[in-house]
């Protein structure tokens, strides 16, 4: 039998929740604690769960030398200091994106993280979604030729509550910041360039935030070829996550996954199912797989296929998108290191 | 029906095709007579006369100054376009010309002005917005019932690359090429672009590079109602002719998929298979090549307003001219500055 690995897991809110749900569920893993704010609906559902110990006190985790590793999944502006706490005391980390909302920052966490030496897992979940893994074995495989553009279609069924958007760093690093790094992962090249354009079109106080809610970005790779993301808040007919690489020998096309295909044909016409209606349907799975690598990764000691890196990579993309559209202006990654 | 007679200014690839049309698939048209470059004149008699047209003539002004003629299709070179608006209209006729007018805004604003003084009708050839794909999607954008358009995509991308000596002479890919897609997204937006990036790359074919001109490209469109516009470009999808559109708005989304030359569906051991998307342009297009001769035909006939006009093909033109200085400066670029 190895050995239980004892996990601590830092905000209990929609990711939150999936994490304990998937740890408490894997063979000699435990989850050994919860810290999240009082509610007594989530309180009872942990203790339901099977976990021992629910506090307010994040520091409880961090004290506790049998946990090993944690799962920071609480608000993005905690993520700096819970990441540093638990690289300080040799724990093993696997963070929801971002590391943090600014390259200063995300750059500093990294090099504590290294020299502590622990595992370090960003959730880039997308990764592990079973279409998009077959794409990328198409690009590998030489199966598409060289890439020369990729589509990406990335919109959200509803939009955000204005609180979150206040807190969320804004769209470009909230929400675009999947689809650079679903570009860098298909293709293993980096960004050098990007031109961002959006509007709030769908919810005017968005704009008033200084904020979008609906945007467009060109993005040029260091290996030549051009990429396009469109982003919205609100589609009405589900999560619309769908991708595209072209390339001199041919194209792939990853279409939305739904939960059923059947056909209706009436008089009225011909229906089939929306998409899968949002993140906790449609990548279901891929949170599944992605905790699991994490878990393996520090049991195996092989490196996770999501580093610290990878996040500070696309977290550049945001920014530098970010910026763009600020200034109406294509911008270099270089110049926002 | 009144008859409305026809004279064809080239019967090149796309001549041939309105001829054919015209004579065949169009009520009440009688093609007059067609003319050609010299050089090709034998072979363009012989080619004309199983459609029983004996009138083929190396001058187009034969045609133009034709009395018993009531339009004029022009299907001849892009240089040679504008020349052959503004004669047509200072005769009077009725105009149906390629896209594009030319290649420059001077030429092409003065073939309009032609056009506007002799108080004639002028279409250009953007036979795209007569696809039936296509036009249902502006239907629904119309009839509002994708809401307010949020975002535009639009994916076209050629079989196979044209010669490098084409490319030269071509006004590079945003006028020859995207200039269609341009004209897409303003049909479909039912708004003017007012700003435009454009990104280019030679990844298909390095002669093309050397030629000064991209074979890859993506352009990012601002409309003045707010929506947001996307194209991308490739001048060789080794699968066929890849022409889909997509209109996002505040209610719902609408895609456009290739036409296929079958919908039969294969499974094997090693796979599901379907037809690819038809070739290129002549086999994926020909409705709309009927259809817009058709609207054509009807407003000369009935006197309203032809489907696409020559300021249509002005505002195309003048996108594909902010796209290109865009992509070469690499920096966005407003219509207004391009405008004057």
């Amino acid at each position: 039998m190895t050995e239980i690995i004892r996990v601590g897991v830092l905000g209990a809110g929609r990711m939150g929740k999936i994490r304990v749900e998937n740890l408490s569920r894997m063979p000699g893993v435990e989850v050994a604690a919860l810290a999240t704010p009082y509610s007594s609906e989530i309180y009872e559902w942990a203790r339901s769960l099977g976990v021992p110990k629910v506090t307010e006190d994040a520091n409880e985790i961090f004290q506790d030398e049998s946990i090993t590793a944690v799962a920071i999944c609480s608000p993005t502006d905690t993520h700096v200091e819970y990441i540093q706490e638990a690289a300080k005391r040799g724990k093993h980390i696997f963070t929801e994106k971002p590391i943090a909302n600014n390259v200063a920052e995300t750059i500093q966490v990294l090099e504590t993280v290294e020299k502590a030496g622990v595992v370090f897992q960003v959730g880039f979940n997308r990764r592990y979604d079973s279409n998009f893994i077959k794409i990328k074995e198409l690009v590998s495989s030489g199966e598409l030729g060289d890439v020369h553009v990729i589509n990406i279609s990335s919109r959200d069924p509803a939009r955000p509550r204005i609180e979150f958007v206040k807190h969320s760093g804004g769209m470009f690093v909230d929400m675009m910041i999947h689809d650079f790094d679903m570009i860098r992962y298909l293709t293993d090249s980096d960004i050098e360039e990007v031109y961002a354009y959006g509007g709030a079109l769908i919810d005017p106080r968005i704009g008033e935030l200084g904020d979008v809610d609906t945007c467009v970005a060109v993005v040029k790779l260091t290996n030549g070829a051009i990429c396009t993301i469109d982003n919205s808040r609100e589609t009405h007919y589900g999560y619309d996550q769908r991708v595209e690489v072209f390339g001199s020998k041919g194209s792939a096309y990853a279409h939305n996954k739904t939960s059923h295909n059947v056909v209706i044909s009436t008089k009225d016409g011909v229906e089939k199912d929306k998409p899968l209606y949002f993140l906790v349907e449609r990548y279901m799975d891929s949170f599944g797989l992605e905790i699991r690598e994490f878990i393996k990764a520090l049991r195996e000691h092989t490196p996770p296929i999501v580093t610290g890196s990878d996040a500070l990579q696309a977290l550049l993309g945001s920014v530098a998108a970010q910026l763009s559209y600020k200034e109406n202006r294509p911008v270099k990654i270089s110049e926002v290191v | 029906m009144k008859k409305i007679r026809v004279g064809v200014i080239g019967a090149g690839r796309i001549g041939k095709i309105h001829i054919e049309n015209l004579c065949y698939r169009i009520p009440g048209v009688e093609v007059v007579g067609v003319s050609e470059a010299e050089a090709a004149l034998p072979a363009t008699k012989e080619w004309a006369a199983q459609f029983g047209i004996t009138n083929v003539v190396s001058d187009p002004a034969v045609l133009i100054e034709d009395p018993n003629i009531d339009a004029i299709v022009i299907c001849s070179p892009t240089n040679t376009h504008a020349d052959l608006i503004i004669q047509s209209a200072t005769a009077g006729k009725a105009i149906f010309c390629e896209k594009p007018i030319a290649n420059d805004l001077e030429r092409t604003r003065e073939a309009l002005e032609a056009v506007q003084k002799a108080g004639v009708k002028l279409q250009v050839g953007f036979n795209r917005r007569f696809d039936p794909n296509f036009k249902r999607v502006r239907e629904l954008v119309s009839s509002n019932e994708l809401g307010e358009t949020h975002i535009i995509k639009i994916t076209s991308r050629d079989p196979e690359p044209p010669p490098a000596e084409y490319v030269k002479g071509s006004g590079g890919i945003f006028l020859d090429m995207t200039i269609h897609d341009f004209d897409m997204a303003r049909y479909l937006a039912g708004s003017e672009v007012t700003e435009v990036y454009a990104r280019g790359a030679v990844l298909v074919d390095d002669a093309i590079g050397e030629a000064g001109d991209f074979d890859t490209a993506v352009i990012v469109l601002k409309f003045e109602n707010g929506a947001i516009g996307v194209i991308d470009n490739s001048r060789e999808a080794v699968y066929g002719y890849d022409q889909r559109v997509e209109v996002f708005g505040s209610k719902g989304s609408a895609v456009a998929h290739n036409n296929t030359p079958t919908t039969v569906e294969v499974s094997t051991g090693e796979g599901v298979f379907t037809d690819k998307p038809l070739y290129f342009f002549l086999e994926r297009y020909m409705d709309s090549f009927i259809q817009e001769l058709q609207d054509f035909v009807d407003a000369v006939r009935g006197g309203n307003e032809p489907p696409v006009t020559g300021d249509d093909g002005l505002q195309s033109l003048l996108i594909a001219i902010a796209a290109t200085k865009s992509a070469h400066e690499n920096r966005p670029v407003k219509i207004s500055e391009v405008a004057n």
